[in-house]
């Protein structure tokens, strides 16, 4: 049975058990996420950036909206005071952690964040807020070659070992889920370089477009049981119309 | 590529159905039998249960109780919780540096101890504390720890 919410004073329909920044999201309202990659990714409710004032019986509550389900009628507000407050603070303090961090700055300066000037920035400068997508992303293609070692304050994304992981194929889906560019991707023409191991680069047979990794297309074919075609969409779809028009010729 | 008897983690991989959710307990186990986590037994713990290599070294680098580091034969503990901390845990700390030329983390060059600098034990009553393998000792002081140590050196009474 639907319900009726309101999120900024606009009325929005959804079903109980809904997420809050989906149906924000849904409605047009803009709420700021790092972490949350959704429908790729499963919520993580890390990075807390989206965090919004939810009433409801006349009790007001801060919640994480991409983890909270909404279980009855309630009023939520995405800019009140309280949350321009604590959400500014959750980004200064993200901005220690990734100094870095273009993306961060510019959420940090937009969404008016103090200044933090009794804090020292991570020594170690860097780019990374621990969201852990690249680690979801990496496990959900089976190659589970990175996790979150140690912990504290040495807590870092990394393969086992620090070492070139074994089962890593080069895809950088890694690298392309992560809202901050903190991993590193070098590609010369030949090879790509990612988690300190080099890989070959694969091109299209006939135009030459730029396919991935060789490792990463024989990983793919492998898990569709199927040889790995190194053609790019556009030839695919032609050798397989020829193939097609004309069944019998070798 | 293990540098330890590969049967010896045999027998411990074989005490446990092929479960992912032993992943802790095999690793305690391989860590209790050497002392350490050995090169190359995360992968064949990998192999056994399916956790990849990579969330094995995860919890190998998160819980304290595993290391990937040799550890010394006797583990000595120091207790630096607030009690102890003021009742003079760290001068425990500098005898232990200039008795051992141990620093809280390392091991000596022989391999006997190791050292790591705890918080509370809970046993505040007592501070300070320090707890070598699964012995207490309280109220320790410099004098105390000298005798303390002596018998866990090679040859000493409790150095089995």
């Amino acid at each position: 049975m639907s319900i009726t919410i309101t999120i900024d004073g606009k009325p929005c329909v959804c079903e109980p058990g809904e997420y809050v920044l989906e149906i924000a999201r849904r409605n047009g309202i803009f709420v700021p996420a790092l972490c949350s990659l959704k429908p790729v990714l499963t919520e993580r409710g890390c990075c807390r950036v989206c965090i919004v004032e939810l009433v409801e019986d006349a009790r007001s509550k801060v919640v994480v909206s991409c983890i909270y389900p909404v279980e009855r009628e309630c009023e939520v507000f995405t800019q009140s005071e309280k949350i321009v407050r604590e959400r500014g603070m959750i980004l200064a303090l993200l901005k220690l952690l990734a100094p870095d961090a273009t993306l961060i700055a510019q959420l940090a300066k937009a969404y008016r964040a103090p200044d933090l000037d009794r804090l020292e920035p991570n020594p170690e400068g860097g780019t990374c807020v621990l969201c852990g997508r690249c680690v979801e992303a990496c496990s959900l293609l089976g190659t589970s070659s990175l996790a979150a070692v140690n912990r504290g304050v040495s807590k870092e994304i990394a393969t086992a070992y620090h070492a070139p992981s074994a089962t890593c194929i080069g895809c950088a889906s890694c690298a392309g889920v992560c809202p901050t560019d903190a991993i590193p991707v070098v590609e010369d023409g030949a090879k790509r370089t990612i988690w300190n191991k080099d890989f070959e680069l694969a091109y299209c047979e006939v135009c030459g477009e730029l396919l991935g990794t060789v490792a990463s297309l024989e990983h793919a074919a492998t898990a569709a049981e199927v040889e790995p075609l190194f053609l790019c969409p556009v030839h695919k779809q032609k050798v397989l119309a020829q193939h097609l028009a004309h069944p019998y010729k070798p | 590529m293990i540098a330890v008897e590969p049967q010896r983690i045999q027998s411990i991989l074989e005490a446990y159905p092929p479960e992912k959710r032993f992943a802790l307990a095999i690793l305690q186990d391989i860590q209790h039998e050497f002392n350490y986590l050995p090169e190359g037994s995360l992968e064949v713990v990998s192999a056994r249960i399916g956790t990849p290599v990579a969330q094995l070294f995860a919890l190998a680098t998160f819980y304290k109780a595993l290391s990937l580091v040799p550890k010394g034969r006797h583990i000595i503990k120091v207790c630096d919780g607030t009690a102890c901390h003021m009742c003079g845990s760290s001068s425990l700390l500098v005898a232990i540096k200039q008795l051992l030329a141990l620093e809280p983390g390392g091991r000596t060059d022989d391999g006997q101890f190791s050292l790591e600098c705890v918080n509370c034990v809970g046993s505040c009553a007592l501070a300070p504390v320090m707890i070598i393998d699964d012995a207490y000792y309280a109220k320790v002081n410099t004098e105390k720890l000298a005798l303390i140590l002596d018998a866990y050196r090679p040859g000493g009474e409790h150095d089995e």
